[in-house]
């Protein structure tokens, strides 16, 4: 579009406009000229006095040609565009004046896996205005009154345009009775103004299971972009100001929990009013979800990590507040209860979470509550691998079950320079393998990182932390999980790349600490939980899993129903798995009295494992990792309290009261709690 | 009426004298007979005395053109269910002025007027001024083309009326050589006549205006008798003019001389998808209205694009568009129709009227007509650039329509006072 096709266009049409001139000219003739070719004769003197008006009638002639013209040439370019192309203009003028208004559609439900409703919708009451209110200020101030809202908020709420120009505009949600009462008996004071009842997320559990279900939000611009751009025929398309899952199964499940919107075509004029209502498309409403969360259970393992979190907060370490708590079906995999603390209210993302609530619920002083620790939360194992342990010396020959290792309390079989603690200063004395698992001596385990040190293939014992699932994702089907990290000679010298060759350097220090899962070793208490599934289950590790099925939208029946499957199958020998088996089954009922008579009460034979990982500048964690009936595995729970005392007297209570919780026999014995310090025999 | 007889009259008598004087007297002769009433004076044909009304009027324009006034009426009527400033009691008001104007000047000699073209340039100028006085002066869309009369509060724009008044100007200044302008010095004369309403309608500035006027006298100019090659030469330098001044406007370092709104307009012109909301919008949502109105149309009152507000200026400039979407291309060709009608009898009239100055009013009225046909039904279809010049006897306005009304007026009073003889 420069200046030339201007100038061009110009100089065409007044050629044209030459050219027609000339024509009337040349074509009508001069009237003396066209006497002489007709050979009249010469008239006298002054015989052209005619010619005056010859030439003039030529020259009407001329205006008339112009004029049949002027009317051919408009008939013809009308012809063309409404005969020829109406159809063209017709449906453009249809796209001109038809709007579309979507109409959302209420969000599936997320059930528990007996049917108890931890997520629904409930009506909300809210409060909607047509454009045209934001100009009319007596009505916004008498608004803002009504609801108590600032006029300019309630204006910026009229002018904001998100859910489409035509649709009515959201004021404000969940009004009192009084408001929406006042609204209905005044109409002529509200002009334009409505009460709509729309449908927000409602969590009748309160709390219950927050980092599993997750919350909802917004669409992000990023999800937009993503669900426009998307090829998949199937993908939703959002809308800006859709509400969308955002964390946890909300996130995970948004394609099925998400409905269909519905879509109201109406006819406007070119201000954008609604003049007429076309064609209406009713919303599907999105499918309910069924978790294999059982809402009782996991009540009963959130209230014990609080309790527990309090217990240790009042006798060890006062800054404790952030642990969780798994329970796994070690039959198939089903994530029984999922407990994370500190927890968050899902509710407060209803209608848009404000600024100060998002800073308070990201902030490290609070501990991060938005974090589902049982996924994301990343520790040492500390003790709870020791089994893993044993199965990689059996494996590799570092010792038989029959080895008999002394432990005076302080080992320096890496050399004098080089001594350290077993955990019982006073030591164990002679002990073999199960009964170094049972009492959990660190001094068996040094001995094992020792052998794989000056092992042919030291890596084997990597390989087995691998091959039991840790180092790597257990593609449970929520957001967020953490792989963790198994620490190898080359990670340690990459990892390390700032400091000196001599500190990047793998060594016997880190063999030793890698056997009593201290150091570098990193795991998620679900990544445990499933390693003692596959322990429990002889090998046989499911891929855990938080959905049961989909329920279909009419009806009572399911649409998907989930199949469980293997994640990983982990052979050892029997006589091992047996060793194993025998050897956390003492810790439970061999290796403190005071801890038996926490289970004692359970009628359930119990195996487990405690630990207590060490970690710079804070409290260690407690862990503790049981499964239970030992005869015959069904449950495991794992369980990790962050900033601490030893697991035993902190993680232990919590995976007791969810075992109790699923067998009916709670412990009736009074937790007690001490900082590491002064139970170092304990 | 169908009368094929040449109405004679002393005119072509005129003999001999060849000089500009001589030529005006024989001009005149014919034009200052005694006429005591408005019947024929001399004998007339029996059939014109039986038909005594059809003597007074000239049917085959007069009844098109009432036609066209209530076909206009009917359009302004259905504008007005949905545009509010198109008031139908305002538009019948403008009619019924308008036709009180029209018998006036049918029944008033318009060959009084013939010698009178320095009387009239002064009322053309005063006219094209008026906007300009302090007071008076009333801006609209970005020209002071309307005044506001004082207690009344009506606007009117009296460059409108300053179109009959120019006509009747450059008629009788051109009718002063009788057909014939074969000097060169006359020729400037009249074109440097016309300049002055032209320039002066510039400054206001109505640049749509301003063309009608220069083609109206343009016209007038070279029916009057100018000689081919000096009308050819000065099209030519208008057309080198034109591609300067839009040059020179669209060059950054130049004097621009044309607004940018006009620009726009003639950039959109030739390519309306440049800017589809703001100038390409108007020709855009023009061309969706006519497009969509297909054959018979959607109906009087269901224009969606007119009704919805799409179109604007659907009353006034863009009255075309709601004409062509309401009743199609059939309602279309209609309104061609009586404008043809209108533009070829008036030219039959012309041929058949000795008298120059007669002949050449009904010039300046019929290309008037065809030009701003031309240009309002054009520029809504996109073979014209987009100016603000109405459709006659449609377009929503008072001054247009009097101004319309009163050209009629002429036409019928050069039939009214034609002379009779033989």
């Amino acid at each position: 579009m420069g200046v030339f096709s201007v100038i061009l266009a110009i100089v065409a049409v007044l050629a044209i406009a030459v050219l027609v001139v000339a024509f009337i000219f040349y074509s009508k003739g001069d009237a003396r000229f066209k006497m002489d070719i007709g050979g009249s004769a010469p008239r006298a003197a002054g015989g052209n006095d005619t010619s005056g008006e010859e030439r003039s009638h030529g020259r009407l002639k001329g205006l008339g040609i112009f004029g049949g013209g002027v009317i051919v040439a408009l008939l013809a370019r009308l012809w063309d565009m409404q005969v020829l192309h109406s159809d063209d203009y017709t449906s453009q003028a249809e796209s001109n004046r038809t709007r579309t208004i979507s109409v959302a559609a209420p969000r599936g439900r997320i059930l528990d896996r007996n049917g108890v409703e931890i997520v629904s919708n409930r009506p909300s009451e809210t409060v909607v205005a047509s454009s045209d209110v934001a100009s009319n200020d007596i009505e916004l101030q008498l608004l803002g009154n009504l609801i108590g809202m600032p006029v300019v908020a309630v204006k910026r709420n009229i002018e904001d345009t998100t859910e489409g120009a035509q649709s009515a505009r959201k004021v404000a949600s969940d009004v009192s009775r009084r408001v929406v009462a006042f609204i209905g008996e005044h109409p002529n004071m509200f002009d334009g103004v409505d009460v709509e009842q729309r449908t927000s997320r409602y969590y009748p559990m309160g709390n219950l299971a927050a980092h599993v279900v997750g919350y909802t939000g917004t669409v992000t611009n990023e999800q937009l972009d993503a669900s426009n751009n998307s090829d998949d025929e199937g993908a939703i398309e959002y809308e800006s100001g859709d509400i969308v899952g955002q964390s946890g199964v909300e996130y995970q499940y948004e394609n099925v929990l998400q409905g269909v919107r519905g879509e109201q075509d109406v006819y406007v004029d070119a201000n954008g009013n609604v003049l007429d209502y076309s064609t209406y498309v009713a919303p599907t409403s999105g499918s309910d979800v069924v978790l294999t969360i059982d809402a009782a259970l996991q009540k009963a393992a959130e209230e014990s990590l609080a309790n527990v979190i309090k217990l240790v907060q009042k006798n060890a370490t006062s800054t404790c507040n952030a642990g969780s708590v798994v329970c796994l079906d070690v039959t198939n995999g089903e994530v029984l209860a999922m407990a994370s603390a500190p927890t968050f209210s899902p509710n407060i993302f209803v209608g848009g979470i404000s600024n100060d609530d998002w800073t308070s619920l990201s902030s490290e002083e609070n501990g991060y509550p938005l974090l589902n620790r049982v996924i994301s939360g990343q520790y040492p194992s500390a003790s709870t691998i020791k089994p893993i342990v044993a199965f990689a010396a059996l494996d590799n020959g570092i010792c038989t079950a029959d080895t008999i290792f002394d432990c005076t309390g302080w080992w320096t079989g890496l050399g004098s320079g080089a001594g350290q603690w077993c955990w019982k200063h006073s030591g164990h004395g002679n002990i073999d393998l199960q009964n170094g698992i049972t009492y959990s001596c660190d001094v068996v385990f040094y001995e094992i990182g020792k052998g794989f040190y000056l092992s042919s293939e030291p890596e084997n014992l990597q390989a087995k932390f691998k091959e039991w699932g840790l180092g790597s994702k257990k593609d449970i089907d929520l957001p967020s999980e953490g792989a963790g990290r198994v620490p190898t000679p080359e990670w340690k010298w990459e990892y390390y790349s700032n400091y000196s060759d001599d500190d990047r350097t793998w060594k016997g220090g880190d063999w030793t600490n890698l056997c009593i899962g201290q150091g570098d070793l990193l795991v998620t208490p679900l990544q445990m939980a499933c390693a003692y599934m596959g322990i429990a289950n002889g090998g046989t590790i499911w891929r855990p899993h938080v959905l049961k099925c989909i329920k279909s939208a009419a009806g009572t029946g399911s649409v998907v129903d989930y199949v469980p499957s293997q994640e990983l199958t982990v052979s050892e020998d029997s006589s091992y798995m047996e060793l194993v088996h025998q050897g956390l089954q003492g810790v439970i009922y061999k290796e403190a009295e005071w801890q038996t008579k926490h289970w004692d009460t359970m009628s359930e034979t119990i195996a487990g494992k405690s630990g207590t990982a060490e970690v710079a500048n804070k409290q260690p964690t407690g862990w503790f990792v049981a499964y239970a009936p030992a005869d015959d595995p069904k449950y495991v729970v794992a369980s990790a309290i962050e900033d601490a005392t030893w697991g035993s007297n902190s993680a232990m209570y919590v995976v007791r009261d969810v075992m109790g919780a699923i067998f009916g026999e709670p412990d009736t014995v009074a937790k007690s709690c001490a900082p590491i310090s002064s139970s170092s025999d304990t | 009426m169908s009368t094929r007889t040449r109405l004679s009259g002393p005119g072509t008598m005129a003999a001999g004298g060849h000089n500009a004087t001589d030529r005006f007297k024989d001009a005149l002769s014919g034009l200052v007979m005694p006429r005591p009433d408005g019947r024929a004076h001399h004998d007339s044909t029996p059939r014109l005395q039986s038909h005594g009304f059809a003597s007074m009027f000239y049917l085959p324009e007069l009844i098109p053109n009432l036609v066209l006034v209530a076909y206009g009426a009917v359009i302004i009527w259905s504008a007005s269910l949905s545009i509010e400033e198109a008031s139908f009691p305002r538009q019948l008001m403008g009619i019924a002025l308008g036709l009180i104007v029209a018998a006036f000047v049918w029944h008033y000699d318009y060959r009084r007027l013939a010698g009178k073209a320095k009387v009239l340039m002064i009322i053309d100028v005063v006219l094209m001024l008026l906007p300009s006085v302090p007071g008076l002066g009333y801006s609209a869309k970005g020209m002071t083309g309307w005044i506001k009369i004082p207690l009344i509060g009506a606007t009117l724009q009296p460059s409108e009326f300053a179109k009959p008044v120019t006509i009747l100007l450059m008629a009788s200044l051109a009718s002063e050589y009788n057909g014939l302008i074969d000097s060169f010095r006359d020729y400037v004369k009249l074109c440097a006549a016309l300049c002055v309403p032209f320039v002066l309608i510039l400054t206001q500035p109505d640049l749509g205006t301003g063309l009608i006027v220069l083609v109206m006298g343009a016209s007038i100019i070279i029916c009057g008798g100018a000689k081919k090659r000096w009308v050819l030469a000065t099209l030519g330098l208008i057309v080198v003019g034109a591609a300067f001044v839009v040059a020179t406007s669209m060059t950054d370092g130049f004097p621009h001389i044309l607004k940018q709104y006009q620009l726009n307009r003639l950039i959109v012109f030739v390519d309306p998808s440049v800017d589809p909301t703001g100038d390409g919008y108007n020709l855009t949502q023009a061309k969706i209205a006519v497009g969509s109105g297909g054959l018979l149309g959607k109906g009087i009152g269901n224009a969606s694009q007119a009704g919805g507000g799409f179109l604007p200026e659907a009353h006034t400039d863009f009255v075309f568009a709601l004409l062509a979407e309401e009743f199609g291309f059939v309602g279309a060709l209609f309104l061609l129709l009586l404008f043809g009608l209108m533009v070829f009898s008036s030219i039959g009239l012309a041929m058949r009227t000795d008298s120059c100055f007669g002949r050449l009013v009904i010039v300046g009225v019929v290309s008037m007509w065809l030009f701003q046909l031309l240009e309002n039904v054009g520029m809504c279809i996109g073979i014209m650039p987009i100016t603000g010049i109405p459709l006659p006897f449609v377009s929503f306005g008072s001054s247009s329509m009097l101004t319309q009304l009163a050209s009629m007026g002429l036409i019928q009073s050069v039939w009214h006072h034609r002379t009779k003889a033989g």
